[in-house]
């Protein structure tokens, strides 16, 4: 198992290093420049040359991408705003912060977007999946299908604007989404939620149906499960007990990508509710032209994404004897 | 094979779904001549006495009436009906480029990685491996401003087809990998069959191999996962579009209506407007899905569902 953990953790480390390479040259490599941007209508190259200068600009490019490098691991103290510790992605352009401490800022939000509305579907997806198995080729079934088919054709961009259109703008029956500290108002922080949670929820929930579905009825359909029906062990044992375990790898590798990227940033759903996760800091990022922000975001939604997928395959181990790691 | 999706009556009902809106999308100078309207027309310029003084559409249900069948649009008041006929065609036209361009590099690197086996195989597989651990949706809107900016300097205003280009190469750059991999397996499996062997011992250079013999037998999935990744690139361009980093007015697309319909003029005043877009997108989606599992099943008949 620590062997496993290990090797799985060195790749992470190489993809990572790979990854912040190819988001360099595309962020700082290419013909565009940051410092331009910045500067704004009213810039004379005497400015421009000292913006370059400030933000290591003029230097060459493996050069520039070797400071961030040791400034990511060291720290550093070579910042005009003032020090900065490790892990240190520098100074955002646009608002003068530290970009670790914007990340850890904007954290909470997406972690409580994303831990609501993963109970909700999972609950939801799950349970209608295995309802829909159970009662197979029943009207029950059937509207099960149906619906989940619908629903999981929807988009976040469609469902999140109309049900703010109803519930907020038309009957006023909820307030606007917004994020409160749980530690702060534990009932603002659901209440404000809630739409978000549930319209991630439904989406994300359908696709759980009909994945948890056709799961079940494929393990369904193996000698074991078989054997045991034809032991005399009751259908709801046999269901519950030996066909669900087995239905459970293929969701639990789709759930472990789902919550990596969601973790990363759930970005339309943040952008829709306007909700301060770093989905949306990725998109204000990008308006803002804000590079070093920008490459903070991703490398953080990257590491989400493989750390995510590195607990999967442990969890594997678990549910599934069968695994070895190796 | 034919013949058995043709037994299959939610596939051909799909599959006319499918092609209707294609056609909308082809056809969409034509009906919107015929039509009479355009969707560039600034209706709250032309004629304001349809819009109140905050730009929402005086008559009931956004405006619905015998001359603007769907209605106008809050805001700048252009003609629904023809905006979303020019929208699906400007989203369906790109991610029909995108899957094309994914498909042709699927099979590029895909069968050559399998064919090849070996050094080839192993890079491309860990290149592979890598882009699929990219953070995609993250990875399009951070690269779509770059991508643009490698054909405009950013003081001059950014002709549409660059927006269509960069949407395109982004799409493509993230999107190949799962048919190139599972091209990868089929062609690995093939290489060892004995028809292959016959063609080797006749003395046939690779690259014919690879045509008249892996190529035809390779259709199968190439079709399968093309019908599945094309609703895909619909909905993410569309996504790229709300967010902002698609294209942008006066150009009409589909996931720009769905930006539009997220402002608060629109959830509060007009709620009709909304549903043009959402509905013709969920209606689209759903057949395709279903044409992708029909498609599948007349292929594949031994998978049940």
């Amino acid at each position: 198992m620590l062997r496993f953990l290990l090797r799985r953790s060195l790749g992470a480390v190489v993809i990572l290093f790979l990854l912040s390479i190819v988001a360099f040259l595309l962020f700082f490599g290419m013909p565009r420049d940051p410092a331009l941007l910045m500067c704004g209508k009213t810039c004379t190259p005497a400015n421009l040359e000292n913006l370059h200068h400030v933000l290591g600009l003029d230097k060459p490019i493996p050069e520039q991408y070797w400071i961030f490098l040791t400034n990511l691991v060291m720290g550093s103290d070579d910042f005009a705003q003032g020090p900065c510790p490790a892990p240190c992605f520098g100074y955002s352009y646009h608002s003068n912060e530290q970009v670790w401490g914007t990340l850890m800022d904007r954290l909470p939000a997406t972690v409580s977007l994303t831990l609501g509305g993963a109970v909700f579907f999972l609950v939801i997806g799950l349970g209608t999946g295995l309802i829909a198995a159970w009662k197979r080729g029943t009207i029950v079934d059937k509207t099960f299908t149906a619906g989940a088919m619908v629903i999981s054709s929807m988009q976040i961009y469609f469902l999140g604007p109309l049900a703010l259109a109803i519930l907020v703008y038309q009957t006023h029956v909820f307030d606007k989404p917004a994020y409160n500290e749980f530690t702060e108002n534990p009932g603002a922080w659901f209440s404000g939620l809630i739409i978000p949670w549930v319209v991630l929820s439904t989406i994300f929930a359908s696709q759980y149906t009909r994945m948890a579905r056709s799961s079940m009825i494929e393990q369904l359909q193996e000698e074991h499960v078989r054997t045991a029906r034809a032991k005399g062990m009751s259908r709801r044992y046999v269901f519950l007990r030996y066909a669900w375990r087995g239905s459970l790898i293929p969701i639990v590798t789709i759930f472990g990508i789902d919550l990596g990227s969601l973790l990363g940033g759930a970005i339309i759903t943040e952008y829709t509710f306007g909700l301060p996760g770093l989905g949306r800091l990725a998109v204000e990022s990008v308006f803002f032209s804000d590079l070093p922000l920008l490459l903070g975001v991703m490398l953080f939604s990257a590491t989400m994404i493989l750390l995510c997928n590195i607990v999967v395959d442990a969890a594997y181990a678990f549910i599934d004897p069968r695994v070895r790691l190796a | 094979m034919w013949i058995r999706f043709k037994r299959d009556r939610t596939g051909v009902i799909s599959a006319y779904v499918v092609a209707f809106f294609f056609l909308v999308g082809l056809l969409a100078p034509v009906i919107a001549n015929l039509y009479g309207k355009n969707p560039y027309t600034v209706y709250a310029d032309e004629r304001p006495e349809l819009f109140d003084s905050a730009g929402v559409p005086v008559q009931p249900n956004g405006g619905i009436s015998g001359e603007f069948w769907f209605g106008l649009e809050p805001g700048n008041g252009y003609d629904v009906f023809t905006k979303l006929l020019y929208g699906i065609r400007t989203s369906l036209m790109i991610s029909v480029a995108v899957t094309l361009a994914t498909v042709l590099t699927g099979i590029l690197l895909g069968v050559t990685a399998g064919y090849l086996g070996g050094r080839a195989d192993y890079w491309i597989s860990r290149v592979i491996d890598f882009l699929l651990a990219f953070p995609a949706q993250l990875f399009f809107i951070a690269s779509m401003p770059v991508v643009v900016s490698l054909f405009v300097s950013p003081r001059d205003e950014t002709p549409v087809y660059v927006r269509v280009v960069a949407l395109i190469l982004v799409q493509w750059f993230l999107g190949w990998m799962s048919l190139g991999r599972i091209l990868r397996g089929t062609t690995l499996a093939l290489r060892e069959r004995e028809f292959i062997d016959a063609a080797k011992v006749s003395g046939a250079p690779p690259g014919r191999i690879i045509r008249k013999e892996i190529l035809p037998n390779v259709v199968t999935p190439i079709l399968v996962q093309g019908t599945y990744m094309l609703p895909n690139f619909v909905t993410a361009e569309a996504g790229l579009s709300f967010l902002g980093v698609g294209i942008v007015e006066p150009t009409p697309d589909w996931g720009q209506m769905f930006a539009k319909a997220s402002t608060e003029l629109v959830m509060q005043n007009d709620i009709t407007y909304m549903f043009f877009p959402g509905i013709s997108m969920i209606v689209f989606i759903v057949a395709f899905n279903l044409l992708g599992d029909s498609v599948r099943d007349a292929f594949d008949p031994k998978t049940a569902r």
